[in-house]
């Protein structure tokens, strides 16, 4: 099983901070892979650095086949093409309608006659559903709705790798439902790759082949869904279950309540 | 001494900015452009949002300002018994100053804080990432067609301003004042040079354009991504352009009217 | 349909930019601005130019005519030169034309007239106006006037 994009001793800063230090993980081709753990642990970085809006301090990302650190403007490009991703609120232009966001992406980068950009964009609203909804501007639609607009965006031109930004964030279960189907769906109909960014663990386990957990810029845990249910790392466990407290705590870091509160334990419960 | 590095910082903090908005505009006007019926296409809706928007308050104000002069300069001028002098006074200050200025500040508040909300908002729902991500440069596709707007609606705008508050001058002077209409526009034409009062105020009003319209989609396109950052730019836009429109009106007006 | 309405809105913007210019150019400025293309030199020596200054007027029976280009001090003479450029079409003015300095409305805005001669040559570029007429200061016209009132006495 090849894999179709990796990431090679990755490391990457911002300021100070250091998001990764020495990351290395495969995406497999014709896999939904998914990417979890705690907020900020640097799993939309990741994506980023994907899509080579980002470049690392040292490591290489490579996709296709090629290192994205040598690509020219017209490769970066090219390559651009064969992505399709799906932000978290889905980033639609508010100033077109469902119909001609989601035709963006054939009239910027193909010459089809409007003809036969009219049925690709029909078809990619069929099969999300929202066909009947493309002259709709964006503010008139829910959250749900707006990410499904922004899913049939994303596959228009073919890609071959779809980059799924917390899709289930904020979602009332039936869309999650809805996308969590349209996910795998399209995963199998299209035989591309997927790669989702999220937190939320039911639904990813769901559609998941692998499962990478990763926290302070490290890897965590590497699986199946499967896999991760049975795992011993008490970090993994807790992240799994969603316990209130374990190796991620509870309490923000500070001093204990008694000495907070100026008393002394000792002589409360004597006398 | 702390006192002394938070200037210090503060100094280059600035610097830095500039720098960064200058590149910035240089990238958005250079980048490689598209087809250019599609950039025309993006260029005419930017002057329909910029320009035809704002061609409302341009005239209102200039109606206001024009009865004002007229009035305020009568007031003035007859003390000295040289009201026959009203008409070159009303346009020679209009045509000089206020017209590119009052314009500009207009401008700054109306289309420059519209140009900064939207682009903040743009880049807070990560449209401007989606669009680097499709392939499309944010510069050259979102910014550019603004910049342009800007700097051709500015001086249209103006000399708008300046007509409407000239005829509304003269309908004051000659009907309120009681000015023979015949004198009022002689008098003016013998004063008013085209080219160095008409043609110095276009000048002016595209030098504000484009400075507005540069602070404004600078601050849109650095605004944080959420509501609070969003406030905060459009605010500075307003501000900071509005500064810039008065500070640069006294260095063009010492070039152009100095000895 | 929404795209036709912004393109007419903003061709009716650029229209009326070019009429609020075309009244601007004509109506408000002063008419015939080609008049600074041609012309020729001419000067005027003047003991006197209190308060000329340059681009004044040079005017002929109350016509604009040119404009005062340069004014200099010319230290072996003592006088102050006047170099007038006036328009090419004017080609009346005689070789014994006088320039007078005069005050222009109450503002007291000085202008160059020129008053005619009765040779037949006209004046050329490169000419000069001898006979001059310095500006008249207010305070030596009261002075005059006090002295012309004491001597009646």
């Amino acid at each position: 099983m090849s894999s179709i994009a990796s990431f090679d001793h990755v490391a990457l800063a911002r300021g100070d901070r250091s998001i990764f230090k020495d990351l290395s993980l495969e995406i497999p081709d014709g896999k939904i892979t998914a990417i979890m753990g705690p907020s900020g642990c640097g799993k939309t970085t990741l994506l980023r650095l994907l899509g080579r809006q980002l470049q690392p301090s040292a490591g290489t990302v490579t996709l296709f086949g090629q290192n994205l650190r040598d690509l020219s403007p017209a490769q970066i490009l090219a390559m651009r093409r064969r992505i399709g991703v799906l932000f978290q609120n889905g980033a639609l232009f508010s100033d077109l309608n469902v119909f001609d966001n989601v035709a963006f992406p054939l009239r910027e980068h193909t010459r089809l006659s409007e003809r036969h950009i009219r049925d690709l964009v029909l078809i990619r609203l069929h099969m999300v559903g929202l066909r009947g909804a493309r002259s709709l501007m964006p503010n008139e639609l829910s959250g749900g709705m707006a990410r499904r607009v922004a899913l049939a965006r994303a596959i228009v031109l073919d890609p071959e790798i779809i980059l799924y930004d917390e899709p289930f964030a904020g979602q009332d279960p039936i869309s999650m439902g809805v996308l969590c189907e349209l996910i795998a769906q399209i995963n199998k109909v299209l035989g591309i790759c997927s790669v989702v960014v999220s937190h939320d663990i039911h639904e990813t386990s769901m559609i998941s082949d692998h499962i990478y957990i990763i926290s302070e810029g490290n890897i965590v845990a590497d699986g199946t869904p499967g896999d991760l249910t049975h795992t011993a790392n008490p970090l993994v466990r807790q992240f799994v279950a969603g316990e209130a407290d374990g190796p991620i705590p509870f309490h923000y870091p500070g001093r204990d309540l008694w000495q907070d509160l100026d008393i002394n334990r000792g002589a409360l419960w004597s006398n | 001494m702390e006192q002394l590095a938070r200037i210090g910082r503060t100094g280059i903090a600035f610097t830095q900015s500039l720098g960064q908005s200058a590149l910035l505009l240089w990238m958005a006007l250079t980048a490689p452009p598209d087809r250019l019926s599609r950039e025309f296409r993006r260029l005419v809706q930017q002057l329909y949002f910029i320009g035809v928007n704002s061609v409302l308050i341009v005239m209102l104000s200039g109606l206001f300002i024009g009865m004002v002069l007229a009035l305020q300069g009568y007031t003035v001028l007859s003390r000295f018994g040289a009201v026959e002098a009203l008409g070159q006074l009303v346009s020679l200050t209009l045509l000089r100053e206020l017209g590119p200025v009052v314009a500009g500040l207009l401008f700054a508040g109306r289309a420059g804080s519209a140009i900064t909300a939207e682009l903040g908002f743009m880049k807070a729902t990560e449209q401007l990432s989606a669009l680097e991500m499709m392939g499309v440069d944010p510069l050259a596709h979102v910014l550019r067609p603004r910049l342009l707007a800007g700097l051709i609606s500015m001086p249209v705008l103006a000399q708008i301003f300046n007509a409407v508050a000239i005829l509304s001058a003269w309908v004051v002077s000659t009907e309120l004042l009681g000015i023979d209409s015949g004198s009022f526009w002689a008098n003016m034409q013998q004063v008013v040079d085209f080219r160095e009062d008409v043609v110095n105020g276009i000048i002016k009003a595209i030098v504000f354009g484009i400075v507005i319209t540069w602070v404004a989609v600078h601050e849109g396109y650095t605004a944080a991504p959420n509501t609070e950052g969003i406030n905060r730019s459009t605010t500075r836009s307003v501000v900071i352009a509005s500064l810039s429109v008065l500070a640069l009106d006294f260095i063009l007006t010492a070039l152009m009217f100095g000895d | 349909m929404q795209q036709r309405f912004i393109e007419i809105s903003v061709g009716l913007l650029m229209l009326a930019g070019m009429a609020a210019l075309t009244f601007l150019a004509l109506q408000v400025s002063a008419r015939g601005f080609g008049q600074n293309k041609g012309g020729y030199e001419v000067v005027a020596y003047f003991t006197n130019t209190s308060g000329l200054t340059d681009k004044a007027k040079v005017s002929f029976a109350g016509v604009t005519i040119g404009q005062v280009q340069s004014i200099e001090i010319v230290p072996a003479s003592m006088k102050a030169k006047v170099s007038m450029k006036i328009n090419k079409d004017v080609d009346y003015l005689s070789t014994d034309s006088s320039a007078v300095i005069q005050t222009a409305g109450v503002l007291g805005e000085k202008y160059v007239a020129i008053y005619p001669g009765s040779e037949d040559d006209v004046l050329t570029a490169g000419a000069e106006i001898y006979d001059t007429q310095s500006s008249m200061i207010f305070e030596d016209m009261i002075g005059k006037l006090v002295t012309n009132l004491a001597a009646k006495d």
